[in-house]
């Protein structure tokens, strides 16, 4: 850097008292300056990743590919009648899936169920089917068309069993007020409709 | 040398009055800053439609930008200009003329913006009858300029001229095509821009505001305040050159760089982001020039707020201008992009380096002004370290919310899900760093409240009547040489020896159209190809122009601000797509006059809402955000459920569209009708669902409908949408079905 001693005024710079020196530009600013345009044409040409030759789209595709890669089974988990018959009657699943209706569900099931929203999930009635594995399909994949989001995005699969076990627990509690019936009537309660699903009107999205 | 000396006296009146407007408006804007702070943490402090973020924030960043910085410019340029030419204004008249209208802008702006009357576009949102006035008032502005510089005394001009007048140009030519429009009423209009270009054209304006009214200006300043306080000589005059023409030249190219990722083409990206890495030199030349220059003197900055306040200034410009740059690789603007790392950055700048160049001027100019010793510059300390310490507290929570939001966005678990799937727990992990940005807010401002009752103090000393000095000067003589001959013989030896520059500096006009030059140039080679390479944006067949209802929505969502706080582009990474649904696409915003891609993300992305959730969702969320999301800080809208939709201003709004090229085909005559017609289906859909009934004449109806249409043209097949009449019934299944499952 130039020392002060350096300084040379510039004899007819003068401007309301304001003096400049004749001082050169630092060495270092203009080094700096020459680097990054040299960055330039080092971006645009590099080879990879790195540079201007990649493509956003051509990255995302890249990005996707390799989620694919490192996740061959990513999608929705996939139930049988009898694993979630046995989800279905465990105590402890209904309670993890209680904390978890409460966070995600309520906005439009309502707190007890009774359809606010969305529909009843109290009554006897179904739109996309009344069995445990129907209602999990449900949750799992959504009813986009409906405004039911796909959970299986982003819930993990057994938060998916465990709101399964407590949908299923809600049915017959009668909760005051409750949204008028939707869907398909299913005689049978969903607990032993799990026996039979074929019975009910399987019509998944 | 003539022997004839003329005796003129400066026009220190009109400096008197804009310091008054600086900090008048400098205490509004801050305290609409602070209010919109605290409605971040505390939504219940939305009040109504007036009172509510969405409309607040443009009258904040207006305020601190156009009144609060630009009300500074004009009074250190209008006493510093003056000196630095040996001459008086040449028109008083033209002075007082651009005082009080930009004044009346300001005040049309107070009253407009919370009303709801907005462009849209950021920095930009006033509309058109009061962009014909602020062009009206920057003609008048310019002409008494550039006249003065015609009158001056001085052969040459200084550097700090250099820098208003290629403020004073680039300004013009940003306002004037960034703002073109069609109106559609008396404070309506559309941008005759859609989409990319609109997006382009605005960033383009967006990122040269803040570097021609926020940055060219205060060098301006800084060159002539800075040494005058410290009475130092500036430190290079070679340096001053080469940054003064490098950051004219480049900086025009940046503003790509605010769209990385988006549906802007990757060439115009790339152009973005070099030009923005180049700019570190030239923007740090400023900031060495202005250091480099109190070498000496340092001894002075420990006794002289008036210096404390430039450093600080000075050095907040260097670290600013460094993090741009950063900013602006695409990589790191991947993550920063959306969230509250921008705000973090341009507070750096604004409270730094405009608040704090702004305030040091006025301490030093305060005495000379009012004729009367500075109240007590124990109160400007005082003022100094309260303002500092909030400036620290402001910039260190709001980096930490930025990048902690940033990164929640973009986390996913060991089974490749999104780790925060719910938006509203990243805007929940973000509270205690809002509330300590609210604490620093306060201080700032209560380091302005000082500051105004220090200069008030010392304005109240002044004397009865102030004094007028006469100055004489030898009038302007440009018979004799140039007193630099070109150094050496040979070219380079020429152009290095700078005396071709100095020539210049002794041909203002020609000098100015140097800058027109150097700024339409470098615009020129982005905005040509932006606008005629077809590639930049591919069709797609299905998108399809907006239904009139749908059209009357839009312009609700504009009322209300909401792009303030939510984007509508998705961009190309898996944690985006996840969440949101298929990234954006050019084509998908070809009708979207003006383009509502947004900045921020203060609530989720809106890109692909359509279908997400039933009519009824929607109706209740926007009645209390609330009721559905128990967390959120959306402000409520209950005023849409009760406001009636203006159906007869409809017919308007689609033929300003169509004048614009949207084939709207049969819409444009009965537009109004097939409002009217999708109304009733929407509302017929919320009722059935449990919702209010006799919602179909009201604005929460058309909202709906619209925020129902986003994203959903690109899943439609082009076949099933032919003719935009058709469009109604074809682009809207979700609020005709049954809303539950």
């Amino acid at each position: 850097m130039t020392k002060a001693g350096d300084d040379r005024p510039i004899m007819d710079h003068e401007y309301d008292g304001i003096k400049e020196y004749d001082n050169p530009m630092p060495r270092w600013w203009l080094l700096l300056f020459l680097v990054t345009i040299l960055l330039v044409p080092v971006y645009y040409f590099a080879p990879g990743d790195i540079g201007h030759g990649a493509k956003k789209e051509a990255m995302y595709q890249k990005e996707m590919a390799a989620f694919k890669a490192a996740h061959p089974d990513a999608g929705g988990g996939t139930v049988t009648p009898e694993q979630m018959a046995a989800i279905v009657a465990d105590k402890a699943e209904v309670e993890k899936g209680k904390a978890l209706f409460a966070v995600n569900c309520v906005s439009c099931h309502r707190a007890d169920g009774g359809g606010l929203i969305g529909p009843n999930l109290t009554d006897d009635y179904w739109i996309h089917g009344g069995t445990p594995v129907e209602i999990h399909t449900t949750i799992d994949q959504g009813v986009l068309a409906k405004g039911m989001p796909n959970w299986g995005k982003i819930l993990k699969p057994d938060q998916i069993n465990s709101l399964t076990a407590y949908v299923v627990s809600l049915h017959g509690s009668n909760p005051a007020n409750p949204k008028a019936p939707d869907g398909v009537l299913v005689a049978a309660t969903p607990a032993a409709a799990a026996s039979a699903p074929a019975a009910a009107p399987a019509k998944t999205p | 040398m003539n022997a004839r000396l003329d005796s003129f006296s400066y026009d220190d009146a009109i400096v008197r009055k804009f310091l008054f407007a600086t900090i008048i408006f400098g205490l509004v804007g801050m305290l609409v800053g602070l209010i919109i702070a605290v409605q971040l943490a505390y939504p219940a402090a939305n009040f109504g439609p007036i009172f509510a973020f969405g409309r607040l924030r443009p009258l904040h960043t207006n305020a601190v930008v156009f009144a609060f910085a630009g009300n500074a410019w004009f009074c250190g340029a209008y006493y510093a200009t003056q000196r630095l030419l040996k001459t008086r204004m040449w028109s008083d008249k033209l002075s007082n003329f651009h005082f009080w209208g930009w004044q009346a802008i300001i005040v049309a702006a107070a009253i407009t913006l919370p009303l709801g009357y907005t462009q849209a576009k950021e920095y930009a949102e006033l509309e058109w009858p009061i962009d014909v006035a602020i062009l009206i008032v920057w003609v008048a502005f310019a002409v008494n300029y550039f006249v003065t510089l015609t009158k001056r005394r001085e052969r040459h001009i200084y550097v700090a001229i250099w820098f208003f007048i290629a403020s004073i140009i680039t300004v013009a030519v940003l306002h004037i095509f960034n703002n073109l429009a069609i109106p559609v009423g008396p404070l309506k209009s559309y941008s005759i821009y859609a989409g990319v270009q609109d997006a382009f054209m605005q960033w383009w304006y967006g990122h040269n505001a803040v570097a021609f009214f926020l940055t060219t200006p205060f060098l301006g300043l800084m060159y002539y305040f800075l040494p005058k306080a410290a009475d130092r000589p500036v430190f290079s005059y070679k340096l001053s050159i080469l940054h003064f023409w490098s950051l004219v030249f480049l900086y025009i190219w940046a503003g790509p760089h605010h769209l990385h990722y988006t549906a802007l083409p990757d060439w115009a990206s790339t152009l973005g982001m070099v030009f923005s890495v180049m700019l570190i030199a030239p923007s740090w030349g400023g900031m060495i020039n202005g250091l480099l220059t109190l070498r000496g003197a340092w001894h002075k900055v420990v006794e002289e707020p008036v210096l404390k306040f430039f450093v600080l200034a000075v050095t907040a410009y260097g670290m600013s201008t460094f993090e741009g740059p950063v900013l602006s690789i695409k990589t790191v603007n991947g993550l920063a992009h959306y969230t509250d790392w921008i705000i973090a950055h341009v507070h750096t700048g604004a409270l730094g380096w405009n608040g704090f160049l702004t305030f040091g001027m006025i301490y030093w100019l305060a005495p000379r002004l009012f004729q009367a010793p500075l109240f007590s510059k124990k109160l400007a300390e005082t003022h100094f370290w309260v303002s500092t310490f909030g400036i620290l507290l402001y910039v260190a929570s709001i980096y930490s919310a930025g990048i902690t939001q940033g990164l929640m966005w973009r986390a996913f678990d060991e089974t490749g899900r999104l780790q925060f799937p719910d938006f509203i727990e990243t805007t929940m992990r973000l509270m205690p760093m809002y509330w300590v940005r609210v604490a620093g807010g306060t201080l700032y401002l209560a380091g302005t409240v000082i500051f105004i009752y220090n200069i008030v103090m010392t304005w109240k000393r002044r004397p009865a009547a102030y004094d007028v000095p006469v100055v004489t000067a030898a009038p302007l003589d440009l018979s004799t040489p140039e007193p630099h001959a070109p150094a050496g013989t040979g070219v380079y030896a020429r152009f290095v020896g700078l005396g071709w520059h100095r020539r210049w500096e002794g041909m203002p006009l020609f000098f100015s159209v140097m800058v027109l030059v150097a700024v339409a140039v470098a615009s020129l080679f982005e905005i040509i190809p932006t606008f005629l390479i077809k590639s930049n944006v591919p069709t797609i067949a299905s998108v399809k122009p907006y239904t009139p209802l749908e059209l009357a929505g839009r312009d609700l969502y504009i009322r209300e601000g909401c792009f303030n706080c939510h984007s509508q582009m998705i961009r190309p990474f898996r944690f985006e797509t996840e969440r949101y649904g298929d990234y954006s696409k050019p084509g998908e915003s070809v009708y979207d006059h003006p383009f509502l891609w947004g900045s921020r993300r203060i609530g989720p992305d809106l890109a692909r809402e359509g279908g997400k959730y039933p009519a009824l969702w929607h109706v209740r969320h926007m009645e209390n955000p609330r009721s559905i999301s128990p967390k959120s800080i959306m402000p409520s809208y209950p005023f849409l459920l009760t406001n009636r939709t203006d159906f007869d201003g409809i017919q308007k709004r689609v033929d300003a569209m169509a004048m614009l090229g949207v084939p709207y085909g049969d819409a444009i005559n009965h537009a109004n009708q097939m409002a009217r017609d999708q109304a009733a289906l929407v509302a017929a859909d919320i009722e059935k669902n449990g919702g209010p009934a006799g919602l179909a004449d009201k604005e929460i109806t058309a909202l709906v409908a619209y925020l129902e249409r986003l994203g959903t043209d690109i899943r439609q097949p082009a076949a099933t949408a032919a003719a935009p009449a058709a469009t109604a019934a074809a682009t809207t299944p979700a609020p005709l079905k049954a809303g539950g499952n």
